[in-house]
């Protein structure tokens, strides 16, 4: 990746950023790719070792990785989908609509980010299971459909990104709320929406808590909880639960690779050139 | 009636497009949070259940215990010690992508990534940096002749400890959203203040910065909801008791403690509603701040 | 996209259509474990001696595996068939007795004797229920290091180095003589330990065997086993290293201390390690005081499953002595039944990375005289008080005496 830039001072600082974000990512394949006695010596290592195939073989040997990533894929590309464009919806009448209790629903809105969730986990846990979702993937899915930080995020995004003269515009020339939204608030969120796309997709891929006490590890497991049979009994074998960490991740660091390249890409200039 | 529905469009749409969040909230978030506050007037224990009903006997016992109070400075000295660089950093991560880039898709894409990074894999690489006989951090500053800090010990090298991992995993994240604001930001705003001549540095500060004011406000809501829900972080520093003193023992960690050590769910319910109340008088806090800074932006 | 997002609805169902029921009629039994137990083989076998059931092995880690656990015992549905539950756990159901099943009423009663004593108690409530079948141990040793011994001028040999101490107070001597010959490496992992393994020889602990009374502020054994590791804490005889922690790991590699107490299953991890360059370096002898134990686990029967009396006949299985005896052959897995541990295969056993100490025969003797040592129910809630209070010691900021009297108020804290 050749990449050119005026400005040396600026790129020698986002290339400080990148390599302090890329390192762990580094590290862990390193980590990976040596046995337990290398990473606890003297000297850690630097530069990767060779038992990387050996422990990507163990891990498929302990865990069914295949159907894993296909759970996991279902579940975070429903749970992002929805989010955006629920939120965008409910962001959008926030930001521009005029209706009786608005600010006071908003506040609940902000209010409810506020709820800690650890042990609410015990009454929502009696609950799914009363809706006969104990081990299914709705379980993990419909609790996530959508979010207060998304609500609040696309509120914000409406307020910055559509200005009110365009939605009142599009209202005196009679389009009903619905064709506003989607012709005109839509397009303009776009930079928005990717955004929160990318977090909420990397937030439902990582959580592991929830998932592990409602889905049955061998019917419909996550990545991230049929990798946690890779910890071992007492202790931790860093290298193996490492290549696991990794393989997980992999999917989400190429999927941002070529999205990135294409559809972000893509959506960002068309959203800065109109 | 093609007035009718026009207005029944005015009237009704408006509340259907909200109901998806309040509904699934109502189900999956106000329930277990109602249930919550219904045992945190019990003596509950997390596997018995209601033993007997306490009435504020554990709001009492919270308020009169100085761990709690400990919690509390704890969570607050990080949650400042964090937050305050990471937004400004962030801000200069959103500036520099700014810019025109080539690749630029890729570098935001790896900018997240130490949000995307396992838990596991961010525990290791700190445990490395903040380690007493071998961490990097300990080998820099005895090249420049200071003695090595044992970082878990003291309350002061953990919060910073701790802060520094936050900082790590949020300030990418971060610097998405405000260059998501900085995109938004009207392109004619930046062509009048190129043609009035203004330096690069004007014009960020002049132009983007006041355009962005509200996403700064709503990072710093967000950041302040999750600065006092605090824990992965913390327990992956130094295990999950917060240290010998406790010393970075933050109120989630504290919550966890009572229900999932001692089982005493009832004090963990009341620990929770009232860590609630504390995000949630905050964020309003916040929230106000936000609405007077976006009608006088 | 939304074609996509119901086009995996059917094999959902599908796959929770089959939940309840095996194929074709069968019954499934689940089975919970966390980390290794080394029950797949054993699981094919029993579905061969047992046409009509379908055994399904979970495994997670130990973190998880305990806290869905609760979780599921918590809210009545969930739990798998059979789960392990580590000794650490089992005080904890024993006071939740009613969520688990009592498996005498299948005939566990008549079992009792194929355990060692103090293994079958952990697992019967106070009513005489037993509510878990044990499988493994830990029966405890003192794992040192011969390299460094030798350094500090001390014997290595095993026998010599046992003779060195009988007691804990012997220990602590051992440690001030390889204080002032060895600058570079520690005595002990963490006062933590130590503290665990003397306490742990003492009948009672926290609370009184009578009347479940708190005595932890004047039963001499606490007091005993705080002043001993608290003041070899105190000298900074202590790598001051949490066990299984990344710095413990590195630690063990880079030989920073000399002596750690070992329980069997603790061997393996040693030698991963240590790798190649740590071979023959360690050796295993006694602990001092005789004997003790860390660790292993037990297999309940959740009382809200559908299938208890297959369970327990599956558990039972599980634990049985010739089951036992297999898992220490092909998996190294600790028997905790003497009739096994005394089999002169396991008897016999030696560790070649241990400078071929019979391992066999220290953990075994050492189960031996593990003496049951009564657990309060609040024992884990004021457990790791005392263990934070030497944490405080080792770091400098307290004496043996403060550090004492502030864990007495805060335990008494807790149990008033």
């Amino acid at each position: 990746m050749t990449v050119r830039l005026r400005g040396g001072l600026a790129t020698a600082v986002l290339l400080v950023v990148v390599l302090a974000s890329l390192f762990p990512l580094y590290w862990s394949v390193v980590v990976a790719s040596h046995d337990n006695a290398d990473v606890a010596g003297r000297v850690p290592p630097l530069l990767p070792g060779g038992e990387l195939p050996g422990h990507v073989r163990e891990v498929f040997a302990a865990v069914d990785f295949l159907a894993a990533l296909r759970n996991s894929a279902v579940v975070a590309v429903t749970v992002t989908a929805a989010n955006v464009l629920l939120s965008t919806a409910a962001g959008f009448a926030f930001a521009h609509l005029r209706f009786r209790g608005r600010d006071a629903l908003f506040a609940v809105v902000v209010a409810s980010a506020a709820v800690p969730v650890q042990l609410g986990v015990v009454p929502l846990f009696v609950l799914v299971g009363e809706l006969g979702w104990y081990g299914r993937l709705e379980a993990v899915v419909v609790p996530g459909l959508v979010s207060a930080f998304s609500v609040f995020w696309m509120r914000q995004a409406c307020r910055e990104a559509v200005p009110a003269a365009l939605v009142d515009a599009a209202r005196v020339d009679g389009c009903s709320l619905v064709r506003v939204y989607r012709h005109v608030v839509l397009p303009a969120l776009r930079p928005h929406a990717t955004v929160l796309a990318m977090l909420t997709f990397v937030a439902s891929w990582n959580d592991f808590f929830w998932p592990l006490v409602v889905l049955d590890p061998n019917e419909a497991p996550t990545v991230q909880v049929a990798l946690s049979r890779l910890a071992g009994g007492y202790y931790t074998d860093y290298p193996l639960v490492l290549t696991g960490a990794v393989l997980g991740t992999l999917p989400v660091v190429v999927l941002f690779a070529v999205v990135a390249r294409g559809v972000v890409g893509g959506i960002m200039r068309g959203a800065v050139t109109g | 009636m093609a007035v009718l529905l026009a207005r029944l469009d005015r009237r009704v749409t408006p509340y259907l497009l909200v109901a998806p969040f309040f509904v699934l909230f109502g189900a999956f978030g106000l329930y277990p949070a109602a249930r919550t506050a219904w045992m945190s007037l019990y003596d509950w224990d997390l596997l018995d259940g209601p033993v007997a009903f306490t009435g504020w006997a554990n709001y009492a016992a919270l308020f009169a215990d100085p761990g709690f109070y400990r919690a509390l400075a704890n969570t607050a000295s990080i949650f400042v010690a964090a937050t305050v660089p990471q937004l400004l950093c962030a801000l200069g991560v959103a500036a520099l992508l700014d810019r025109p880039l080539r690749g630029s898709a890729v570098w935001r894409a790896v900018v997240l990534l130490p949000n995307v990074v396992p838990v596991v894999a961010v525990a290791l690489v700190f445990a490395q940096l903040f380690g007493r006989d071998q961490g990097l951090v300990n080998w820099v500053l005895s090249g420049f002749g200071a003695d090595p800090v044992d970082w878990r010990a003291h309350a002061w090298s953990a919060h910073l400890g701790v802060a520094v991992m936050v900082a790590w995993r949020w300030t990418g994240y971060n610097a998405l959203l405000y260059l998501a604001a900085m995109r938004a930001v009207p392109r004619e705003l930046h062509e009048a203040a190129e043609l009035d001549g203004a330096s690069r540095w004007r014009a960020f500060r002049s132009v983007t910065l006041p355009s962005i004011r509200p996403t700064l406000l709503f990072t710093a809501v967000v950041a302040t909801i999750g600065g006092f829900q605090l824990f992965t972080e913390p327990t992956l520093f130094g295990g999950a008791d917060g240290g010998a003193d406790r010393q970075f023992q933050t109120l989630v960690m504290y919550l966890y403690e009572a229900g999932f050590e001692r089982f005493d769910a009832g004090y963990a319910a009341a620990v929770s509603w009232v860590l609630f109340a504390l995000c949630a008088v905050l964020a309003l806090v916040n929230a106000a701040l936000l609405r007077r800074a976006v009608r006088g932006g | 996209m939304r074609r996509r997002s119901l086009a995996w609805l059917p094999v959902v169902l599908a796959l929770t259509a089959t939940a309840c029921g095996g194929a074709g009629g069968e019954l499934r039994i689940t089975v919970a474990t966390f980390g290794e137990f080394g029950y797949e083989p054993l699981f094919a076998e029993y579905e061969r001696l047992n046409p009509g059931i379908d055994v399904v092995g979970r495994v997670t880690d130990f973190e998880s595996h305990h806290k869905g656990l609760i979780t599921a015992l918590a809210a009545g549905r969930g739990a798998a068939d059979v789960v392990a539950v580590e000794e650490q756990y089992m005080p904890r159901v024993r006071r939740s007795k009613d969520k688990v099943a009592d498996l005498a009423a299948f005939g566990a009663g008549g079992l009792h004797d194929r355990w060692a004593p103090w293994k079958w108690q952990q697992g019967v409530a106070d009513d005489g229920s037993v509510i878990g079948l044990g499988t493994d141990m830990g029966g405890l040793a003192m794992c040192y290091r011969r390299d460094l011994f030798q350094r500090a001028g001390l014997p290595t040999d095993r026998d010599e180095v046992a003779a060195l101490w009988p007691t804990w107070e012997r220990y602590a001597e051992v440690a001030d003589r390889f204080a002032e010959h060895v600058a570079d490496a520690r005595f002990a992992d963490s006062a933590g330990t130590i503290y665990t393994a003397v306490l742990n020889q003492a009948e009672e602990n926290y609370f009184a065997k009578a009347d479940d009374s708190f005595i932890g502020d004047t039963n001499p054994n606490v007091r005993r086993a705080f002043e001993i590791a608290g003041r070899i804490g105190a000298k900074g005889q202590t790598a001051r290293v949490t066990t299984f922690t990344p710095d413990w790991n590195a630690a063990i590699n880079q030989g920073s201390f000399a002596t750690i107490t070992c329980p069997a299953w603790m061997l393996t991890q040693i030698e991963e390690i240590g790798g190649a360059a740590g071979a023959g370096r360690w050796d295993v002898t006694t602990v001092p005081g005789g004997g003790g134990n860390w660790g292993g686990s037990y297999l309940v029967v959740p009382a809200q499953g559908a299938h208890q009396r297959e369970a327990y006949r599956l558990a039972e299985w599980l634990t049985a002595p010739e089951q036992q005896r297999r898992l220490f052959v092909d998996s190294g897995i600790l028997p905790s039944q003497p009739a096994v541990y005394r089999d002169p295969a396991v008897l016999g056993h030696t560790n070649p990375y241990f400078a071929d100490a019979p391992v066999g025969r220290l953990f075994a003797a050492s189960s031996d005289t593990v003496r049951p040592n009564y657990r309060g129910l609040r024992d884990a809630d004021v457990r790791p008080v005392f263990g934070r209070a030497l944490g405080r010691v080792e770091n400098g900021q307290r004496t043996v005496g403060q550090a004492w009297a502030e864990a007495v108020d805060e335990a008494r804290r807790i149990v008033d």
